[in-house]
């Protein structure tokens, strides 16, 4: 099933009743790389996550695909980014006493257990492919940012999602580890025509995406 | 509706089945709790990495829980062995006559060897319960010297052999000059020394100057005050008081029964023991007068305990209830505590975990270090029992074994079962924390 992102008229507020983002209409396309920018405090992650379904919004419809995720309870959204959606965020968030492919296989612990062996083996395979199969039974405390920010790659993939959300995934990492994690998330997300969203202020990100939208005082300018 | 075998049945089943089923009962709740929380999940290694991050605060209720815990169980058992202590020193004692007063006086004079001033009973008196046909044993117990330490009873040889069975060392004194010493008494066979007149810090220690005793034997323990003591004949005890010696002329230098009652100068209370059960009722009964008081130690021991049995269950009460009030601040820390995991909560639920498995991630953390104090409790606790036992056997003589048994072991289980229930409560603030303001903390 394709997975095109609509945004219809979305209005996220604040408990406090003040309008924090406002989309008219957004399109993506199945399988499209997007990054988004702007100024900080401009809505970027906050349209980031009502995409993810981490947030409810005002009013508005958003959906990937058939899936009209703005309906949903949250247990239903979440269940919707357990298989559909991979999470990378700016420092990583990762579990730092576990190994690293306990962190990339972390999904496997929730997961229903027909499904756990495909969870650790799309794992392993994610942490080989990012350069990382020899690391994979030390903890990640002893990790350098590029290498922690990679099993977070690793974890994101875990699961095979059709869809990848970043959040300033290279803010953390140094100019050389922020480049290869720019090559790893535009290569993986073209290999296996994923959807990618990466929140970003890195030039170098933007020009490997399809296309980027600036989000300015809540407004994406499409 | 309970069948009607059932109390048949359960009343049938050993001891120990009850004990254990009543074990498995109280845990049960937290045993099926557990299971249903975390049916199907696997959390513990996510547990274990949230338990280590933040290893000494963890560390740190763990050991709140096992102190609470400890001091709970300790004081259970400290109680039971103390009780047990005391029975076990008052057993050989079946029936004291004394001259009339408070029998709790009396017993803690004679058993436990807490001297007061007594009148003493005359030599008729002795001669009465002596001679009765049901008597097997009829001891003078005239106590009222010390040396250091240690009380100086006069008694007979027979009374020495009923209390402690055959001699550890040495041989029974047979002369009005020799001593036989309790197991703790710190003399050596052959050792000599000048009794005092009084105990504790009225002993008149030049009131008997000239009198010299030696030690010629040591009993085995007894696990009680008499371990200190030091047993002599009777005869000594009146010789060092210018007192007669027990028997006419015609008897001479006789050590122990049969005494003249012309020549008996009275005894503060006299160990009674029949040969028959009954015959020890029918004794009470005879010299229960106005001149005489007989009452079975144990008796009035099982009153007292009866008195602190109350006091027992006030006391398990309060352990209860205190180990609430601590594990419900141990929760209320915890409830804090899991701020301290918020961001790796919020990463769970971004990730799409479902609630009900962070539900699982934050009871079975909760439910680790309740578990974990707890078993620690009993370890704390069982340290606990040890040194207060030995402390309380040092200062009183009474061989206080105590030891942990079902009673504690209900105890934490029903505590276990209790507390990890109330750990549902932070488990489910867990779930009500707004996970995009916890991912962006």
């Amino acid at each position: 099933m394709s997975l095109d992102l609509q945004v219809r008229d979305l209005v996220v507020r604040s408990r406090e009743g003040r309008d924090l983002l406002t989309v008219a209409r957004l399109d993506v396309p199945a399988g499209s790389k997007i990054g988004i920018r702007g100024p900080s405090g401009a809505g970027k992650s906050t349209l980031l996550f009502a995409i993810a379904g981490l947030l409810k919004p005002a009013s508005g419809d958003v959906s990937w695909g058939e899936h009209r995720i703005s309906d949903m309870r949250a247990a239903e959204r979440a269940r919707f980014r357990r298989e559909n959606v991979g999470l990378v965020f700016q420092d990583f968030l990762l579990f730092e006493e576990l190994s690293s492919l306990g962190n990339a296989a972390i999904a496997a612990r929730y997961a229903k257990a027909s499904t756990r062996r495909s969870i650790v083996a799309s794992a392993r395979a994610g942490l080989a492919r990012l350069g990382l199969e020899s690391l994979g039974g030390r903890r990640v405390d002893s990790f350098s940012g590029g290498e922690r920010q990679r099993v977070a790659v690793a974890r994101a993939l875990a699961n095979d999602p059709a869809i990848i959300l970043a959040d300033e995934p290279t803010a953390s990492l140094d100019r050389a580890s922020a480049d290869r994690m720019v090559d790893d998330l535009a290569s993986l997300a073209s290999e296996s025509g994923r959807t990618l969203v990466a929140v970003s202020h890195d030039p170098a990100l933007h020009e490997r995406m399809d296309w980027v939208i600036d989000v300015v005082d809540g407004r994406p300018l499409v | 509706m309970v069948p009607e075998f059932w109390p048949e049945f359960w009343y049938g089943l050993p001891v120990f089945v009850q004990d254990a089923a009543w074990f498995v009962l109280l845990l049960l709740p937290a045993l099926v709790t557990g299971l249903v929380v975390v049916w199907s999940f696997r959390p513990f290694s996510l547990v274990w990495a949230m338990i280590w991050r933040y290893r000494w605060t963890n560390a740190l209720f763990v050991l709140l829980i096992a102190i609470s815990v400890g001091l709970g169980v300790g004081l259970i058992a400290q109680e039971r062995g103390i009780r047990q202590g005391t029975a076990r020193a008052a057993e050989k004692f079946d029936l004291v006559v004394t001259a009339p007063g408070s029998e709790v006086q009396m017993m803690l004079a004679t058993v436990y060897l807490q001297p007061v001033d007594v009148p003493l009973l005359d030599g008729k008196t002795y001669d009465a319960i002596a001679s009765n046909e049901n008597v097997a044993l009829a001891a003078p117990i005239a106590y009222g010297d010390s040396f250091h330490e240690s009380s100086v009873i006069g008694t007979t040889a027979a009374f020495v052999t009923h209390l402690s069975g055959d001699l550890a060392e040495g041989r029974m004194f047979a002369a009005v000059d020799e001593a036989v010493v309790g197991a703790r008494v710190p003399l050596d066979i052959g050792a000599t020394f000048t009794p005092a007149h009084g105990v504790g810090d009225a002993a008149e220690e030049g009131a008997h100057e000239g009198a010299l005793l030696r030690v010629v034997g040591r009993m085995a323990p007894t696990g009680s005050p008499w371990d200190r003591a030091i047993l002599v004949p009777v005869e000594s005890v009146w010789k060092v008081h210018g007192l007669p010696l027990g028997h006419g002329p015609e008897r001479e230098g006789q050590i122990g029964p049969p005494f003249d009652p012309d020549y008996f100068p009275g005894t503060p209370a006299i160990l009674v023991r029949a040969d028959q059960l009954w015959a020890n009722y029918a004794l009470r009964s005879e010299f229960t007068t106005d001149r005489t008081m007989a009452f079975f130690p144990g008796a009035v021991l099982s009153q007292l305990h009866g008195l602190l049995g109350d006091v027992r269950q006030v006391m398990s009460v309060m352990a209860v209830v205190t180990q609430v009030l601590v594990t419900l601040g141990v929760l209320a820390g915890l409830a804090v505590l899991i701020r301290l995991y918020a961001r790796r909560l919020a990463l769970l639920r971004a990730l799409g975990a479902p609630d009900r498995f962070v539900f699982a991630v934050v009871w079975t953390y909760a439910a680790t270090l309740i578990f974990t104090g707890a078993i620690l409790g009993i370890v704390v606790g069982m340290a606990a029992v040890g040194i207060i036992s030995k402390i309380v056997t040092a200062r009183t003589d009474i061989l206080v074994e105590a030891t942990l048994a079902w009673p504690e072991f209900h105890l934490v289980a029903g505590f276990v079962s209790l507390t990890v229930l109330m750990a549902l409560t932070p488990a489910f603030m867990a779930l009500s924390r707004d996970v995009i303001t916890d991912l962006r903390s």
